[in-house]
Formats: C-alpha cells, sequence, structure tokens
C-alpha cells in the first residue's frame, strides 16, 4: 500500500513539473506583454513593476493587426460556410447509402485524411497562379476548405449514422425529398457534431500559417493574422514587448471560444483524433 | 412520385437495405469529392510531375529533365544534412513523447486533485497557432530570454539556444515535445476513460499498483489507439516542422536544423529550384508511407 502511494506521489508530482513547464511560457508571454525590454531580460519571472498596456497599441499599429484580424475572420468564416454546404450534404449520403460507390467514397475520405496537406505546398501554389488566384484571400478559403474535408466528412458521417433509419423511412412516406429530409431532420439532430466539426476547423483555419504566407504574403492589406504576428521580429533589434503582446492578440479569438465552449472544444479535438 | 413512395411502405425493410433505394444518395458526396481531389489529390499527383521537370523560377518556363533532379538531390550534402536532422528529430520526439503523453494520460484517468485544471493546462499547447508558439520561444530561448534567466539562478551560463550550431536542434525538438506531450495526453486520457472499469478493478483488488495496470492492462488494451497516435504524430512531425523552423531558425545556423520539409521550402522559394524541392517531396512522401506501414505493423494489439 505505501509503494502504491509513494508511485502516485512522484508521478504526481511529475506530471505537475510538465504542467508548470507548459504554464511557464504562457506565463512568460502575458507578463513579458506588459514590460519593457530591459525588464523582460533583468526579471523574466516578476511581475511587471510598469504596465506598459502601450506595447499593444504599439502591436497593433506596426502589424497592422485590426486589418490581420478581419482578413483572418473573413477567410475563415467563409471556409466554414463552403465547409458546411459541402460536409453535411456528403456526410448524409455516406452515412445512408449502402453502394459501393459510397463506400469507396468514404475509404477514399479517410485515406485523403493521412494526406498531409504540407506536401502539396508548391502545386497549390502554382495552381493559384493558374488561375489567376494569387495573393488573393479567395483562394486561400477555397484551398483550406479542402484540407478540412476529410476529417469533417468521417466525423459528421459517423454521427449522422447515428440517427435511426426509422426516421427517414417515415419522411419518406410523407414524400419528403432527400434534400428535405436533410434539412428537416438531420441537420437539427446533428447539431452536436456540426457544432463539433465548426470548432475543429475554426482551429485549423485560425491557426493556419504556413499556406496564408505563401499564398498571400506579407501585404498588410490580406494577409492574416498568423503571417502579420511574425513581422513584429526585427532582424536588428526586437523589442519583444509589444512582440509578445502581438501573440496575445492572436491568441484572444481562440481563447474566448475556449471559456465559452470549454468542454466542448475538448470532445471535438479529442474526437477528431479518436475517430480519426 | 406517389406510387414510388407506396411501394416504399409496402417492402420497406427490403427497399433501405437495396442498392436501389439509395444510391442517388452517393451523389450528395461528389462535389465534397470532386473538391477534395482538386485540391488534393490532384497537385499530389503534380508533385511527382514538376519533380521531373527543370523548373527555376515561379513564373518562369520549365522543362522535362526526367530524373536528373533526382540525381541532384542524392548528390546533394544538404539532403543527407536534412535526412539526419530529421531521423534525429523523429528518434528523439516520437518515443519520448508517446510514453509520457500515455502516462500523464492515464494519470488524468485517475482523477487525482486539480485534474480539471491540469486537464486545460495540457490542452494549451493544443490551441495556440505555430507563429505563436515560435514567437514565446523566439523570446523564451534568446540570448537575454527565460531559460537563460533560469539556468542563470542556479549557476550554469546559458547560451543563445537557437542561434548555436550545437543546440538548435534540441531546441525544435524540446518546443516539439513541450507543445505535444498535453495534447496527446488529453487524447490518451479520452481513449483510456473510455475503457470499462471493472478491466482495472479486479487487478485493483489483487493489489496491484497503478504503475503495473497502467502498463500491464491499460496499455495492451489501447495499444491501436497508441498506434494510431503515433501514426499521426510521425506524420506531423514528418511534414510539418517547417513552420516552425521557418520562423525560429531558417533551416541554420549552417544546415543544423535544416529538415527534409524544412528543405522543400528553402529550396522553392529561397533557391527557386522547384524540381529539386518536389523531387525532396516526393522522397518526403515515400519516407511517410514506409513510415506509416512500419508503425502500423509494429504497433498493433496482439489479441
Amino acid at each position: 500500500m505505501r509503494t502504491m502511494n509513494l508511485g502516485k506521489l512522484a508521478s504526481g508530482s511529475l506530471v505537475w513539473a510538465y504542467a508548470a513547464l507548459l504554464a511557464l511560457p504562457i506565463y512568460f508571454l502575458l507578463t513579458s506583454s506588459l514590460k519593457a525590454n530591459t525588464a523582460i531580460f533583468n526579471d523574466p519571472f516578476g511581475l511587471p513593476t510598469e504596465w506598459l498596456f502601450k506595447n499593444y497599441a504599439n502591436a497593433w499599429e506596426r502589424a497592422v493587426m485590426g486589418q490581420a484580424l478581419i482578413n483572418s475572420l473573413i477567410v475563415s468564416a467563409a471556409a466554414e460556410i463552403i465547409t458546411l454546404a459541402l460536409v453535411l450534404p456528403a456526410a448524409y449520403g455516406l452515412a445512408r447509402s449502402r453502394s459501393k460507390l459510397a463506400v469507396a467514397f468514404e475509404r477514399i475520405f479517410a485515406l485523403g485524411f493521412l494526406i498531409p496537406a504540407f506536401a502539396t505546398l508548391v502545386p497549390i501554389l502554382l495552381l493559384s497562379i493558374q488561375l489567376g488566384l494569387f495573393r488573393t484571400r479567395e483562394f486561400l478559403t477555397l484551398f483550406m476548405v479542402a484540407t478540412t474535408l476529410p476529417l469533417s466528412i468521417i466525423l459528421l458521417t459517423q454521427f449522422m449514422r447515428t440517427i435511426p433509419a426509422e426516421l427517414e423511412e417515415s419522411a419518406m412516406v410523407d414524400g419528403l425529398s432527400r434534400l428535405r429530409i436533410l434539412w428537416h431532420i438531420y441537420i437539427p439532430l446533428s447539431l452536436p457534431g456540426i457544432a463539433m466539426i465548426v470548432i475543429l476547423n475554426f482551429l485549423a483555419y485560425w491557426n493556419e500559417f504556413l499556406f496564408s504566407l505563401v499564398l498571400l504574403g506579407s501585404n498588410a492589406e490580406t494577409r492574416t493574422i498568423q503571417v502579420a504576428l511574425p513581422t513584429l521580429i526585427d532582424q536588428t533589434k526586437t523589442e519583444f514587448g509589444p512582440l509578445l503582446a502581438g501573440t496575445v492578440i492572436t491568441l484572444i479569438p481562440v481563447y474566448v471560444l475556449y471559456i465559452i465552449l470549454n468542454k466542448r472544444l475538448e470532445g471535438a479535438l479529442t474526437a477528431g483524433a479518436i475517430k480519426g | 412520385m406517389a406510387s414510388k413512395v407506396r411501394t416504399s411502405t409496402k417492402t420497406r425493410k427490403a427497399q433501405i437495405g437495396a442498392v436501389g433505394a439509395t444510391r442517388g444518395l452517393s451523389l450528395f458526396s461528389t462535389p465534397a469529392l470532386g473538391w477534395f481531389v482538386f485540391f488534393t489529390i490532384g497537385p499530389l499527383l503534380a508533385m511527382f510531375y514538376i519533380s521531373l521537370l527543370n523548373w527555376r523560377s515561379l513564373i518562369g518556363e520549365s522543362s522535362f529533365t526526367g530524373i536528373s533532379n533526382y540525381e541532384k538531390v542524392f548528390t546533394s550534402d544538404v539532403f543527407y544534412a536534412a535526412l539526419i536532422n530529421t531521423a534525429i528529430q523523429l528518434g528523439f520526439m516520437i518515443p519520448i513523447m508517446i510514453p509520457l503523453a500515455f502516462m500523464v494520460g492515464y494519470y488524468l484517468t485517475l482523477k487525482p486533485r486539480g485534474h480539471r485544471v491540469l486537464r486545460v493546462i495540457m490542452f494549451t499547447p493544443g490551441l495556440i497557432s505555430i507563429s505563436a508558439t515560435a514567437m514565446v520561444f523566439y523570446a523564451a530561448l534568446g540570448p537575454t530570454g527565460l531559460l537563460n534567466a533560469l539556468l542563470d539562478v542556479i549557476g550554469i551560463s546559458g547560451t543563445p539556444w537557437l542561434a548555436s550550431q550545437d543546440t538548435a536542434l534540441a531546441s525544435i525538438i524540446g518546443i516539439g515535445i513541450w507543445q505535444g506531450v498535453g495534447y496527446t495526453a488529453v487524447l490518451f486520457a479520452a481513449r483510456l476513460e473510455s475503457i470499462p472499469k471493472e478491466l482495472f478493478e479486479a487487478a485493483k483488488l489483487d493489489g496491484a499498483s497503478e504503475w503495473r495496470i497502467m502498463w500491464r492492462i491499460a496499455f495492451p488494451v489501447s495499444l491501436d489507439f497508441v498506434g494510431t497516435i503515433t501514426m499521426l504524430q510521425f506524420l506531423w512531425t514528418l511534414f510539418a516542422s517547417a513552420g516552425l523552423i521557418l520562423l525560429l531558425t531558417r533551416g541554420g545556423p549552417g544546415f543544423s536544423t535544416t529538415t527534409l520539409s524544412l528543405l522543400i521550402y528553402q529550396k522553392a522559394f529561397f533557391e527557386n529550384d522547384l524540381g529539386y524541392s518536389q523531387a525532396v517531396g516526393v522522397i518526403l512522401f515515400f519516407i511517410g508511407l514506409i513510415g506509416m506501414l512500419v508503425i502500423r505493423r509494429s504497433i498493433r494489439a496482439n489479441y
């Protein structure tokens, strides 16, 4: 019995040590975002003696973050809408169809989930040039939709399968078309599943960096928040206060979401990996 | 229409199961499939084709050169440097991250005091973007950053972690582990919680320690899931390291943090050699495929 408690104590302290390792950089981020360089260097652990909220204004102005936030919001929102328009009918079709074709489609999406988007970076850039959509938010949006399709479809198909088929049968007896069945029965009953993929995809769209960088570049008019942020690094002398203040700004939307949807967000992220 | 409806009521059971009744339904997924093929499968095939071209500028002309890009790749030092760096990165990250995450995940399922808080903390890195992570560590690992200040307290003189040849790759790996363990642990916890409690109860009554239960019961039972997560982490590390490295070290100093995935980016966008870049892309693709199969084979439930 004694060894058991000791083991528990040991593993507990290890886990808490790791938690501290996770929390420390976050603490450093928050406190340093309100300090000047000298204060960050001399006393990295202390609370700011002088609270420099102007770091935030500074970052906001220098990286043109207002425009970048709007761009990120537009791109994320548009991608969410297009994704749902594609995923809802697709998942419904795959959940209820028993044809060989549907099985094959589902397998393609399951395998497609394993293709890392990064592999297509260069061809995607060339495609955007070919289509005359280079450096446009439109192309980034259309492309990002494709990266989230497989997982969204896999998750939502599984969710829709749990809806009893009898509901659909009686609706068909009443003469409802497939589209109406989808709209009036499946979508309302799948709302938890839909919320899950909306959350999951928002994180993917909002946090996307490399494709945004390559496809949109660093033009302040069109760039997203993730691309705007690193511009606060100055090759000769970086001001860490504004840099970290800018970092906090990019995290705010995600954390607001986390605070509101805590349980659901965890569910979405774990389901994303477990079922995928 | 009406007659159709009537037949379907009559032979309801048979009809729903029949292919005929649902054939139209798979068409509902064709727009999504078309979209996916256009933006993912198509570009993936294009990667294979571009690797056979001599293409020196995004807006320039290209010409077919066969396998000469591959010859160039296999005779260049930077490729082997990148291959070794990638191997080191994977060799450290996966074996450290997966067991550690499993243990943390198991600990979380025991519902120790403060487990709610722990869960939130563990989750945090999973929410943060690559650029935000990079900025935090750019500040924390700098010459006058957090880590050196910490070391200073215990009397060790620090080093510019990201700018020194000896520590840059280790720093990148460390950040990867920092970010990966917590999130993976929450995934393991979610999975372990779905295992029937009775499975552990008997062992507990027999006086088995948590440590034994964790490795002798919980681990084998969730081995398939461990395999899946290992595979995903492997793919993620293999392909997606370019973003973080680009922001923190750009592959340097020297080639010390140039991984294969960064090399693809570097050759395409810094040196305008699209053929070379995509040849590396093809090689990376096969490494990913082989690695996936190996992981699938070796981590598999044997009951």
